[in-house]
């Protein structure tokens, strides 16, 4: 026989292991990737207790598109942070909408809001041309009932 | 000089192998503690200003809330009134629906009413499968 030793002892010649040294190239290069794409929206939260409602649906739209509108209980309206009166909304939202023909408007309001609030704000908004509206509620928490 | 010779046992590199490891954990970390603040709601599409359509009224059922949160339905044509709780509107307006797919669902509220109300009945209306939905503020 001409192999006496075996094939199984022969040294490869390849390497074996998994190069690591740019593991953590590539970690950190992700890592900062992120950092750098991650937007936060600089408008300050408001005290509101939502409304609920089981009918809640999820508003698929870019985060650019959808201006939020508050209204405290207090009667207190803000755009973007700005305390603004019932009669000036719609110049407030008209030029925003103007510039974003796509915009979404999301109504925050308050639970014990009165009706007559809502109302003017959706007038005004129909006045400013911004017609697709969301009445922004959170998905009722106590059991769905029983249906059917 | 022998000192000079002696060989230094101490490693002058500086232990990469486990900086992958920390970038990584750091990675999940933040991937895992990022929230997403998911925008919500019922959606609905305001007519237009100058926009007014005559709608027959065979062709329309009321809701109208009032302040305390009770809900009178009324079929368009008729007079006839039925006070009912919010969590019945549904099953109402899904028989009518069946009966007659281009009803149109009118939401009338009292302006003292709380916003809670409208929202608890415009669910209702939006769970019956309601596509045509009017918001009204209740005159007088």
């Amino acid at each position: 026989m001409a192999i006496k030793s075996g094939g199984f002892r022969r040294k490869s010649g390849a390497e074996s292991e998994i190069p690591t040294a740019s593991l953590a190239d590539i970690a950190f290069l992700l890592l900062i990737f992120f950092m750098v794409t991650t937007v936060f929206r600089k408008e300050k939260k408001r005290t509101i207790e939502w409304v609920e409602a089981n009918a809640t649906e999820k508003i698929d739209e870019k985060r650019k598109n959808i201006l939020h509108i508050w209204i405290e209980r207090d009667g207190a309206v803000y755009i973007n942070d700005v305390l603004t009166p019932f009669d000036q909304i719609s110049e407030v939202v008209r030029p925003i909408y103007a510039d974003n023909r796509e915009l979404v408007v999301a109504v925050r309001g308050d639970r014990d809001v009165p009706y007559a609030q809502i109302n003017t704000i959706t007038e005004e908004l129909q006045e400013a041309g911004a017609v697709r509206v969301t009445f922004a509620t959170r998905l009722e928490q106590r059991a769905m009932r029983a249906r059917r | 000089m022998p000192i000079m010779k002696r060989k230094q046992k101490v490693s002058d590199e500086i232990p990469t192998a486990s900086l992958a490891d920390i970038a990584f954990l750091l990675l999940i970390f933040f991937l895992t503690t990022t929230v997403f603040n998911e925008e919500k709601g019922l959606p609905i599409v305001l007519p237009e200003q100058s926009e007014e359509q005559d709608v027959s009224p065979k062709n329309l059922i009321f809701f109208i809330v009032q302040s305390d949160g009770r809900v009178i339905v009324r079929r368009g044509e008729s007079e006839q009134e039925q006070t009912v709780s919010y969590n019945q509107v549904e099953g109402i307006l899904r028989a009518e629906l069946a009966q007659n797919p281009n009803l149109i669902a009118a939401i009338q509220t009292d302006p003292r009413a709380a916003y809670r109300h409208m929202v608890n009945v415009l669910d209702e209306v939006k769970l019956a499968g309601a596509e045509r939905i009017s918001l009204q503020e209740l005159e007088n």
